[in-house]
């Protein structure tokens, strides 16, 4: 493989891997419970440092090829065909850099309000992050498997300590779950790799020709993972209860990138591997993504658990992603990708909003709030950008995912595109009313008055995320830019029967 | 038969356990202390001698046969030896203090059984007979049918070895009969010549087969394989914890390598008929024991049934390496099998080491409850826990994985997807009694606030097991090249 | 080629205002820009647009035009996508509107807003509008237009619930931005539509390809493909302009302050949509079915608003749906294929309609923050400039010879008389009898005001009217009174708005509707010469105004004035009398005609029925406690069965064994042999 690759000198995916799991070992050998402060500061430093590790990434990338860049391999597992193989294109560019910065917010987000066992929750953050850039940057199947598998077990601890009252329940839902979907790509590998010569290679696996019933079996067992990790409809319902449960931080690692790394496994490995499968189910994942928008929409509109609204609307977004996937077309696939990495940014946002409220009152339920504009005018400023964000408002990121992939969609088939595009208006309504709900009206109760406004802290947070929210909306290029030869490539490979 | 091939040489680490052993007998004899520390080191000193003797034999590749055939000392038996003296020192350590608590140590014989124990088990790792074959296996037997009975005072305990004997001679007496059967067809105990008169039998094929099935049930009986492993649960939770492990790590292997030896040294003629039956019962023990290990709430009644479902994996990893009667990269496939059993044995001894780490002198830590809050008392040891509880699930990156990892891959390569299939799905069942354990250890508060116990040295060996299975997942190589050299220089097929 | 600074001064200049005053005026990064410096920021940026644009329009009728991109905003694969002006007569004549009015919005809002607590917010708002507005107007792409489009309804939102802590207001604003979506939701599928067909969403480039477009069908019908795009972009515009059905949100959004009405509510954002469609004339021209269906939306907006608008009692909602009424008639000239004459409408409703809600403003004021028009009664003294101007703008609206409304309403009756696409019989009607009923309502409204006795000293008895801060106002707290004239900075921008109701039609009818204005810029197509008939009658705008006395418009204009006057001021008995006895016609019009009552009790709870449906029977019943709880429930039962057979009893143990190799031998040794 390595002659259609360029060869990179210094390992910086290997860095923006282990720079953020050492830093966790550490904060877990060295923290304390007596002495949480050493924790944070030097989760900080870890998290910064991992953002900082990434930046090369971005300057050194060259966008001009389709190539994976910055590639290391190096034989793992001889006996199994096993290598340590990492590389990245336009694709997993973002959510490298993505991760790295989401795991800086989460850091400063968990700072105060975690006060028990504060070097494992960290600790558990920053090792979770490496695990995910690892997945971002896999290039070897089994590699892939473990990055993807590995980050179970830090998020089944954070939603299970750290989480609500029926944080258990969530987190065994959320674990078993997942790991059901896993395991049958786990086979799907190994069949892969079989009928690839005993090679994880999936640049390989890529070149592999396949029989179209084998196509399709191994679509499924991959469906099965991916499915359930973005989440699509039917198998969606693990999310709103991780959501619930889990601790701020969770919920925004959850929605800003772990629900990526399954839509992400789509465009790594489903489309290009099984391609032929992937255009004769084109029809079925299209309906499955349909139903995400406008089911999960309406079902947005009636929850009143604030974080249930959010997660319902994740579910939704994420069928833009993966209908933007399966209508093969230039603009569907940027707006997923675009789609994306902008859901990390707003959803994120809102968990994080979400979360300022609960520390000061501690409840999640719509009802308990109202009038809170009143007491916390800065919050709410952000809270209402983020919501329009949410509804895919233009001059917010939200919105160039929904428009690329709805100009796609209309391309591809007008009726397609239009129950779509109904997202706008269900975006907006589930958005809009909970703002109404929450931060506008007369202040009803007592608690919400003695809501204090939001603390340097949170400001900090907050505005680095609105100004992400804000700049991808103003000028998304940067974020398009590097894609397009990566996309391009993948939709020429993906147009190519390998019957 | 002549002096020429009898070779005493090669079965050097047996006469030497054999004479260290009698000389300990006698030590122990005027060791006066209640802890048989004098006992403890010189068991452990001839442990370490033994490992010494088996690693250079593996290293100066020793290969042969003794005692005209009936005994074998290959790269296959020199691995499995260390493996299993390995298993027995760790358990001792582990063991010590708590057989002292439980006055298991009044006298020696703990340590006494456990060495002719593995002399047993030895004996069967080289066996080139069937009369080999059963000789170790009834040593044994007989040692832990005695040590499960230890504490004599202990009801369950003896109630448990009461069990064991019946069934563990029930058990015997199929294997006899199936080696009869085998004899009555062949008219050799010898494997090898087994092994030429069932190649191209037909007439009476028939009587074979009738032998095999009472073989593998004789032979499975003590993995505790599907539907003979009724002795199994019981035992194991009510052996005093030290002897279950002693059970449930060591002899494993010793079971596996007569297995190994019986169905591929001697009756591989067979493989068309013997493969089916190990698929059969390694499913049946992936379900029954994931299915029931759910309800457990004594962990090691749980493990017993976690123990069994993992047998299961081992006998698929064993009948994958044959397609249509023949070899199919067979050595695969019983490198797969040996790696899967070599990490079972090493978490097996992790997590009971764990249970013995918590269990006092007035408190046995046999409830999954008794782990409640572990995090909060120790974070090490619920980190090595939580290591080896992810092992047993196998998530990467845990030794575990690579592991169903091996076994899966061999199946898929013997175009077994849909046992690969079953296999992953029961292993899903099965997650949800681990993910059990660690959330009791991770989200639940503690009720027992007594400080952990345990010498250092006992803490250190447990957390180097828990590093192990850890570093071994994440460095898998090593382990399985070792497993590949031990089949390799022994199954030429 | 380069974008000339001053384009870019013009649109940025009010959002530097909006950034100063929201972000350093509102204490959200402290409060270091006080009242007067808030007002200070953004009437200087705007002002420094408003000369721009009228710079920038002397310089387009030099024929100075531009287009070109400010900065690539993203790309699509290869098609790049960018953010950039498009320099017309259009755009520039939209750009002076637009600035001027938001100007005098500006200075008026000083006196206004003055004693409320968001004045800083308040006025970055209206920058921000007067920003994003330009936006929309300068575009040469769809994608900008489209975010100007969103940009000025997120605006009308937040100024809708400026008062956040009115219930009314905040479901106002929500229900306003809904509705508009559902437009957008059409606007959106339009553009993918040309994006698909055209593979780009610059003006020039899609239009380049009109014809090619013209030749498409839209694929598994036998529709034109154009036809389908334009009547959903056209959904757009009725969800801005507020057309029927999409109309719903206008009337409530007077919950916000007047100011916002005026500006946004009448002058310029609820153009957008007119605006929109003239911008698009060369493919609209290429579709007769999706004219049609303009023409017939437009004329029933035109007339079954204006009824409404008669049985008001609040000051503010009577303009409103006069507004709505006079959208109706903009969309009707487009529909005519007369976009000249719909955009000629549009600049002069701009100024009279601004006018008046201004002037309502201001009686507002003097009223003490009471809109109910039964209080009122005989301002006239006591308001004298309000008076003048109100009566002047009123006047321009019922389209009395020789103001501006005149010249551009007559055109569109006109128009819509000579069209001859399917529609437009109808829509002459409808925009005709329009005619009356808007004179009848509007002088019923000023009569009811400025006449009679005066009815403010007994208003304690009714309720409190609408407008007005919740909290800040307390210094009006008492009702009734004396009416007093507003300040200056109220009345000074009313009568800079009197001046072009009067005169802007007169000066701008034969340059812009039978001059070569907009040549080049809205399309005509020969098949439909509506504009050249219309020139045939054009001698210049006195023989004009005067030919009008011999018109069919003008009697019934005058006609509408005196039954307002006759019954109001005369026998007052007599709508007392009609509203008793036509009781269901009145609550029909009273309840503007149910359309409320069905969107919230049919479409909304519908919605959220749909949705707790799906997710309390299809995600929790179904999916999670059928299948997910279910299958974990099977795995525990099945559990429990077989440990059954762990009896514990070794006999039990010995015969499992013993069967299990009966089973075995059986199946291998007699069953296989």
């Amino acid at each position: 493989m390595a002659s259609d690759m360029a060869q990179t000198s210094f390992p910086w995916l290997s860095l923006a891997i282990f720079t953020p799991i050492v830093f966790g070992m550490l904060v877990l050998a060295v923290g304390r419970d007596s002495n949480p402060g050493l924790a944070r500061v030097l989760a900080l430093i870890g998290a910064i440092a991992g953002l900082l590790v990434t930046i090369p990434l971005y300057t050194g990338f060259d966008a001009s090829t389709a190539q994976m860049q910055f590639v290391e391999k190096v034989t793992w597992v001889a006996q199994y065909g096993v290598s340590y193989h990492l590389g990245i294109d336009g694709i997993s560019l973002w959510f490298v850099l993505l991760t790295a910065f989401i795991t800086i917010i989460v850091v400063l987000a968990g700072w105060e309000v975690i006060t028990s066992r504060v070097a494992q929750y960290m600790g558990a953050f920053l090792i979770l992050s490496g695990f995910m850039i690892g997945v971002f940057a896999a290039l070897d199947g089994l590699l892939f498997y473990v990055f993807f598998e590995a980050t179970l077990i830090p998020m089944y601890i954070i939603i299970g300590v750290w989480g609500g009252p029926n944080r258990v329940y969530a987190a065994f839902k959320f674990f078993l779950y997942t790991l059901l979907g896993s395991l049958l790509m786990l086979v799907a590998f190994v069949y892969l790799w079989h009928s690839a010569g005993d090679t994880f290679d999936i640049l390989a696996w890529h070149k592999l020709p396949l029989g179209h019933t084998e196509q399709i079996l191994i679509f499924v067992a991959l469906l099965m993972a991916f499915a359930v990790k973005v989440p699509m409809w039917p198998v969606h319902t693990w999310l709103p209860d991780a959501h619930v449960e889990a601790p701020t931080g969770g919920s925004v690692v959850l929605a800003a990138i772990m629900l990526k790394l399954g839509a992400y496994g789509f465009l790594r490995l489903s489309l290009p591997v099984v391609p032929d499968a992937a255009h004769s189910l084109s029809g079925l994942m299209i309906t499955l993504s349909l139903v995400a928008v406008i089911y999960i929409g309406l079902v947005a509109i009636v929850q009143d658990d604030m974080k249930k609204l959010v997660a319902y609307s994740s579910v939704a977004h994420m069928g833009f992603v993966t209908l933007g996937f399966f209508i093969f077309n230039t603009a569907g696939m940027e707006g997923a990708i675009v789609q994306m990495v902008s859901h990390g940014f707003v959803s994120g946002a809102m968990f994080l909003c979400i979360g300022v409220m609960y520390d000061r009152v501690h409840s999640r339920r719509i009802a308990d709030y109202g009038g809170v504009i009143n007491s916390m005018p800065k919050f709410a400023t952000f809270f209402v950008l983020f919501s329009m964000a949410n509804s895919g408002l233009p001059a917010t990121s939200g919105f160039v995912g929904e428009f690329f992939v709805i100009m796609g969609s209309v391309a591809y088939n007008f009726w397609i595109g239009l129950l779509a595009a109904v997202a706008l208006i269900l975006g907006a309504a589930y958005s809009l009313w909970m703002a109404k709900r929450v931060i506008f009206g007369e202040i009803v109760h007592q608690h919400v008055r003695e809501m204090a406004d939001l603390s340097r802290r949170e400001f900090l947070i907050l505005g680095l995320m609105a100004i992400a929210v804000l700049y991808m909306g103003i000028y998304p290029a940067p974020f398009t830019d590097v894609m397009h030869v990566s996309v391009d490539a993948l939709l020429k490979h993906v147009a190519i029967s390998k019957l | 038969m002549e002096f020429a091939n009898l070779n005493l040489s090669l079965a050097a680490p047996e006469i030497t356990l054999l004479v260290l052993t009698s000389v300990i007998l006698l030590i122990d004899l005027f060791v006066k202390d209640e802890g048989r520390t004098l006992t403890h080191v010189l068991s452990l000193v001839t442990l370490v001698v033994l490992t010494w003797m088996s690693l250079s034999d593996l290293a100066s590749g020793v290969r042969g046969s003794a005692f005209d055939g009936m005994y074998v000392a290959d790269s296959f038996s020199h691995v499995f030896k260390v493996f299993s003296y390995i298993a027995v020192g760790v358990t001792l350590i582990y063991g010590k203090a708590y057989a002292k608590d439980r006055g298991m140590l009044r006298g020696g014989e703990l340590y006494l059984l456990a060495l002719l124990a593995l002399l047993g088990q030895m004996v069967m790792i080289s066996s080139g007979s069937m009369l080999t074959i059963y000789l170790g296996l009834e040593l044994m037997s007989l040692s832990f049918y005695a040590m499960v009975a230890l504490r004599r005072e202990h009801v369950v305990s003896t109630e448990a070895a009461m069990k064991y004997f019946v069934l563990g001679a029930l058990a015997s007496g199929l294997l006899l009969y199936g080696m009869s059967m085998i004899y009555g067809a062949t008219g050799t105990l010898n494997l090898a010549g087994v092994a030429r008169a069932t190649t191209g039998i037909g007439d009476n094929h028939m009587v074979l087969v009738f032998g095999l099935v009472f073989l593998v049930a004789g032979l499975t009986f003590k993995l505790g394989v599907v539907p003979f492993h009724m002795w199994l649960p019981d035992v194991y939770q009510g052996a005093p914890t030290v002897v279950t492990l002693l059970l449930g790590a060591a002899p494993k292997l010793a079971a596996f390598a007569i297995l190994l030896r019986m169905l591929v040294d001697g009756l591989f003629g067979m493989a068309a008929d013997w493969q089916p039956m190990l698929a059969i019962l390694a499913v049946l023990s992936l379900a029954i024991g994931n299915f029931v290990a759910i309800m457990q709430a004594n962990i090691k009644r749980m493990l017993a049934y976690s123990t069994i479902s993992h047998m299961g994996f081992v006998l698929l990893g064993l009948m994958s390496g044959v397609v249509e009667g023949s070899a199919f990269n067979a050595q695969n496939a019983y490198t797969s099998a040996v790696f899967y059993l070599v990490f079972y044995v090493l978490t097996t001894l992790g997590t009971f080491g764990l249970l013995m780490l918590l269990s006092r002198e007035d408190f046995e830590c046999e409830n999954v409850d008794d782990l409640k809050g572990l995090n909060r008392r120790s974070p090490l040891f619920a980190g090595v826990m939580l290591v080896l509880m992810f092992s047993l699930t196998g998530i990467p990156p845990t030794v575990g994985f690579y592991a169903k990892l091996a076994v899966l891959q061999s199946l898929i390569q013997a175009d077994q997807v849909a046992l690969a299939v079953a296999a992953v799905m029961f292993s899903l069942v099965g997650a949800f009694y681990y993910l059990r354990v660690v959330k009791v250890m991770y989200f639940d508060e503690p009720v027992d606030q007594a400080p952990l116990q345990g010498s250092a040295s006992f803490r250190a060996v447990l957390s180097v097991n828990g590093a192990l299975l850890l570093i071994l997942g994440v460095f898998p190589a090593p382990l399985v090249a070792l497993c590949a050299l031990a089949v390799n220089g022994s199954f030429a097929l | 080629m380069s974008v000339p600074k001053l384009y870019l001064l013009i649109a940025f200049a009010p959002l530097v205002g909006a950034i100063v005053a929201g972000l350093f005026g509102t204490g959200f990064l402290g409060r270091w820009v006080g009242r007067a410096g808030a007002h200070w920021v953004t009437i200087l940026g705007v002002l420094v647009s408003t000369i721009g644009s009228v710079i920038v329009l002397k310089d387009v009728l030099a024929g100075h035009t531009f287009n070109g991109s400010v900065y690539t905003w993203s790309a699509i694969g290869s098609v790049k996508v960018e953010i950039g002006f498009m320099i017309d007569t259009l755009s520039a004549m939209m750009m002076v509107v637009v600035t001027s009015v938001s100007l005098m919005v500006h200075i008026y809002t000083i006196g206004y807003m003055k004693d409320d607590p968001g004045y800083q917010r308040f006025f970055a708002y209206i920058s921000l509008f007067t920003f994003s507005m330009l936006m929309l107007v300068m575009s040469n792409n769809m994608l900008q237009l489209f975010f100007g489009w969103e940009a000025v309804g997120l605006v009308s939102y937040l100024l809708i619930g400026f008062w956040y802590t009115r219930p009314s207001a905040i479901f106002a604003n929500m229900k306003a931005f809904l509705v508009n979506r559902v437009g957008d939701f059409g606007f959106v599928l339009g553009i993918g539509l040309l994006f698909a067909y055209a593979g780009s969403l610059d003006y020039t480039e899609v239009f380049s390809q009109s014809d090619k477009l013209a030749g498409m069908i839209f694929p598994g019908t036998d529709w034109m493909l154009l036809t389908v795009a334009c009547i959903a972009l056209f959904v757009g515009a009725m969800g801005k302009s507020a057309q029927f059905p999409l109309h719903v949100w206008l009337p409530d959004s007077m919950e916000g302050p007047t100011p916002i009405s005026a500006l946004i509510h009448a002058a310029t954002m609820v153009t957008a949509g007119i605006f929109m469609v003239a911008r698009f004339s060369p493919l609209y021209e290429l579709s007769p079915t999706a004219l049609s269906f303009i023409i017939v939306i437009g004329a029933i907006t035109a007339l079954f608003m204006g009824f409404l608008g008669i049985i008001q009692n609040d000051i503010k909602r009577v303009i409103a749906y006069s507004t709505l009424s006079q959208l109706g008639y903009m969309t009707v000239a487009l529909g005519a294929s007369a976009y000249s004459v719909a955009i000629f409408h549009l600049m002069t409703h701009a100024f009279f309609k601004a006018l008046l809600f201004l002037g309502a403003g201001s009686v507002i004021i003097g009223m003490h923050h009471d809109q109910d028009i039964r209080n009122m009664g005989g301002l006239r003294k006591y308001m004298p400039i309000t008076w003048i101007t109100f009566l002047l703008g009123s006047l321009a609206l019922i389209g009395t010879p020789f103001f501006a409304g005149f010249y551009s309403k007559e055109n569109i009756i006109e128009a819509a008389k000579l069209s001859h696409i399917w529609g437009s019989g109808f829509a002459y009607f409808a925009t005709l009898a329009g005619v009356f009923v808007t004179a009848f309502y509007s002088f019923r409204l000023y009569f009811l005001v400025f006449h009679g006795k005066e009815r403010f000293n007994a208003s304690g008895a009714h309720g409190h009217g609408h407008d007005g801060p919740a909290h800040g106002h307390d210094d009006h707290g008492h009702h009734g009174g004396t009416p007093h004239e507003s300040p200056a900075v109220v009345t000074v921008p009313l009568i800079l708005l009197a001046i072009p109701s009067v005169v802007i039609g007169a000066i701008a009818i034969g340059p812009m509707l039978f001059g070569d204005f907009f040549k080049g810029v809205i399309a005509r197509s020969p098949d439909r010469p509506v504009m050249e008939h219309l020139a045939e009658h054009f001698h210049g705008w006195v023989a004009y105004g005067l030919h009008a006395f011999s018109t069919v418009p003008f009697w019934l204009a005058l006609a509408g004035v005196v039954v307002a006057w006759f019954f109001y001021m005369v026998k007052p008995a007599i709508p007392a009398a009609i509203k008793t006895r036509a009781g269901w016609l009145y609550d029909l019009l009273d309840n503007k005609y149910y359309m409320d009552r069905f969107n919230e009790q049919v479409l909304a709870r519908g919605a959220r029925a749909l949705g707790s449906g799906f997710w309390k029977v299809g995600d929790k019943s179904l999916i999670d406690d059928l299948v997910v709880n279910g299958s974990a429930r099977l795995v525990g039962w099945v559990a429990a069965v077989v440990r059954q057979l762990q009896s514990g009893y070794i006999y039990h143990y010995a015969f499992a064994m013993i069967i299990g190799i009966m089973a075995m031998v059986t199946f291998f040794v007699l069953l296989n042999n």
